[in-house]
């Protein structure tokens, strides 16, 4: 699998002649596309991090085993990936399914097409790197990487050894969500006047102080953290909770944002580019294990001067309001709601003068990709875009003073100190280099 | 006006008394700790309030204040019964501010195993060739992971005057896979830096 990836997907269907036919099929291939691409072929998956995130993984992986097959997976808890591979076998009903403690033993099988990426998210890039540059796609869990130097690494490996790199953004392949995007770009609303994105509140109360802990017989403390910086163990501060932690995620802002922030960005066609300046006033916890802002408030500002604002919803889920002269529109996963109904119905009016790649499956989508070679309806590109507007809503908020970004150079304009959190340095032995 | 019944005289607030002992004016609970002192003494999972203190000041200080705050981390590194969470406090600390008047400081962490890593958070973030002189020195004094940590972070700053050091290193049979594989990434990401 190593040809190269010419266009965007979106690309590829402007230019093709064949759009509606490819559209409709996305698992007709180009005339060319023979042998290991080709349909017939099982594509073989290992799943790196087995825990809550990977499991909405399982069924689209195991629900096709015409198609694709887990061959392996890994995870620094053994009781974890025991678990995980037993859920394979069973589905499989053999014990072909291998396990592995340490990715880059994974990551070094030649018989592996595909990674699927599931762990904490200071893990991200150096998994995501390793793997393509052992041959394999990736599919990246969002958000994409923990810093915005991460995120340049894991795009520019993705480009240079021709990867697949799917962000797992799977907003992008909901109906809906396109939808909306597509109508604001299309001036449905008018002049867009803002987006207001509200995202789940953020860290669950751990107290001003905790007490390390022995860690647990199944559990690989010292590769679990990897490049963050060492601390005790604490199991307040391992599986799921160390999103809470900034020496491994970013809380909601990267957690949610990565959804909510990706549609505005769609919307707004900053695919390729981002906001020109940042304001924020997080309120961060002074003591205590968790660490990151737990009320989240900042404001992206775009070229056209747009803002997009994002801000921690107390109650209830995510959602993104888009507002234009016209009105506004609410979207959420599991509803849509406008200032006018007729709004509501314009969206779904067929021509529309741009129009925005429509997958209706993440999985599928990555699968057909892997095959055709396109670059898949989130690409890592516009995926690092979307969570370097994460990473300048929390350093604006970090610094509470406004801040310019410079999107072509990816960096911030004459200020060092907001330029020096752009990127971390990462515990021995492990590094972007 | 009834001279024999005046109006009242509107309500005065107490006039405060003010000591005439200047250590009256502040606290009468005594000294209060330092957060620059403090937060030298950190420990993983205690009150890190002091802490919290300094990098909000930090932060909050503008470029024409930085070398001051600079100059307080440092000594701050230097204090007496600094801490393994202290230490990594201050060099993260360090890593927003510093400038090459801390690579003397850092240097002789570099050096040490235990140590390396929190220096690397500071000087990685330090430009110019005084940090990269003090990467390319350690590179005799570090072994195994600590080692490769280093040689990253030389990678990642693209110094192409490590490029024979790194090259030796590569090859070099006695040093462990971790090393040698550092090496040939840091080489490899030399060579795309810009000049």
């Amino acid at each position: 699998m190593n040809s190269p990836l010419p266009l965007t997907r979106r690309q590829f269907l402007q230019h093709s002649a064949v759009t509606t036919a490819v559209v409709a099929a996305p698992l007709i291939l180009p005339s060319g596309l023979r042998g290991q691409n080709a349909p017939s072929k099982k594509i073989t998956v290992g799943i790196v991090g087995c825990g809550n995130i990977a499991d909405g993984h399982y069924g689209p992986l195991l629900g096709s085993p015409e198609s694709i097959r887990v061959v392996a997976v890994c995870d620094v808890d053994r009781v974890r990936r025991d678990s995980a591979a037993a859920r394979v076998n069973k589905e499989y009903g053999n014990a072909d399914c291998k396990t592995y403690g340490d990715f880059r033993e994974l990551n070094r099988r030649t018989d592996i097409d595909v990674v699927f990426i599931c762990t904490p998210d200071h893990w991200h890039a150096l998994i995501a790197i390793d793997a393509m540059r052992n041959g394999k796609d990736v599919y990246v869990e969002k958000p994409l990487t923990l810093t915005i130097a991460e995120g340049r690494a894991l795009v520019d490996t993705a480009r240079k050894y021709n990867r697949v790199a799917q962000h797992g953004t799977q907003h992008r392949s909901m109906k809906r969500f396109h939808d909306v995007a597509e109508f604001v770009r299309n001036n449905g609303l008018g002049k867009l006047e803002r987006i207001d994105c509200f995202i789940p509140p953020n860290n669950r109360h751990c107290g001003a102080t905790w007490q390390p802990e022995p860690v647990p017989a199944n559990l690989d403390w010292e590769m679990w953290l990897g490049p963050a910086p060492w601390r005790p163990y604490n199991s307040k501060g391992c599986h799921y909770n160390f999103r809470f932690i900034s020496e491994s995620a970013y809380g909601q802002v990267t957690n949610w944002g990565a959804h909510y922030l990706d549609i505005g960005q769609w919307a707004l066609g900053m695919d390729d580019s981002g906001p020109v300046s940042v304001e924020g006033h997080g309120e961060f916890p002074s003591s205590g294990l968790f660490t990151n802002c737990t009320n989240v408030n900042f404001t992206v500002r775009y070229a056209n001067g747009v803002p997009m604002h994002c801000r921690t919803r107390f109650e209830g889920g995510g959602t993104a309001r888009f507002v234009g002269e016209r009105g506004w529109l609410d979207i959420a996963r599991d509803k849509m709601s406008a200032s006018d109904n007729n709004l509501l119905r314009e969206m779904q009016a067929p021509n529309k003068k741009v129009q925005l790649e429509l997958s209706n499956n993440h999985h599928d989508n990555f699968f057909a990709c892997v095959r055709s070679r396109q670059r898949p309806i989130a690409d890592v590109g516009l995926g690092h875009r979307t969570t370097t507007v994460c990473n300048l809503g929390q350093i604006g908020m970090v610094l509470g003073r406004k801040l310019q970004w410079d999107p072509v150079n990816e960096a911030f304009v004459n200020d060092d100190v907001a330029n020096r959190l752009r990127t971390r340095a990462m515990r021995s032995p492990w590094s972007l280099a | 006006m009834n001279v024999e019944n005046p109006p009242a005289a509107p309500a005065t607030k107490p006039k405060k008394v003010v000591s005439a002992n200047p250590a009256d004016r502040y606290s009468n609970a005594g000294n209060t700790p330092d957060p620059w002192d403090e937060c030298a003494r950190l420990e993983y999972g205690a009150d890190r309030s002091f802490a919290w203190s300094v990098r909000e000041q930090v932060i909050a200080t503008p470029p024409e204040g930085r070398e001051r705050v600079e100059e307080k981390l440092l000594n701050a590194l230097a204090a007496s019964g600094r801490t393994d969470a202290g230490l990594a406090f201050i060099c993260q600390m360090l890593a927003m501010v510093a400038s090459a008047k801390s690579v003397p400081a850092l240097t002789p962490l570099l050096r040490a195993d235990k140590t390396a890593d929190s220096a690397r958070y500071t000087l990685e973030r330090i430009a110019g060739p005084e940090a990269d002189t003090a990467f390319r020195d350690a590179l005799g004094a570090l072994t195994g992971t600590a080692k490769a940590g280093l040689i990253g972070s030389i990678g990642v700053r693209g110094d192409k005057a490590a490029t024979s050091a790194l090259t030796a290193l590569k090859d070099a049979s006695a040093e462990p896979a971790i090393v040698r594989e550092a090496a040939t990434r840091a080489l490899e990401r030399i060579s795309l830096s810009k000049a």
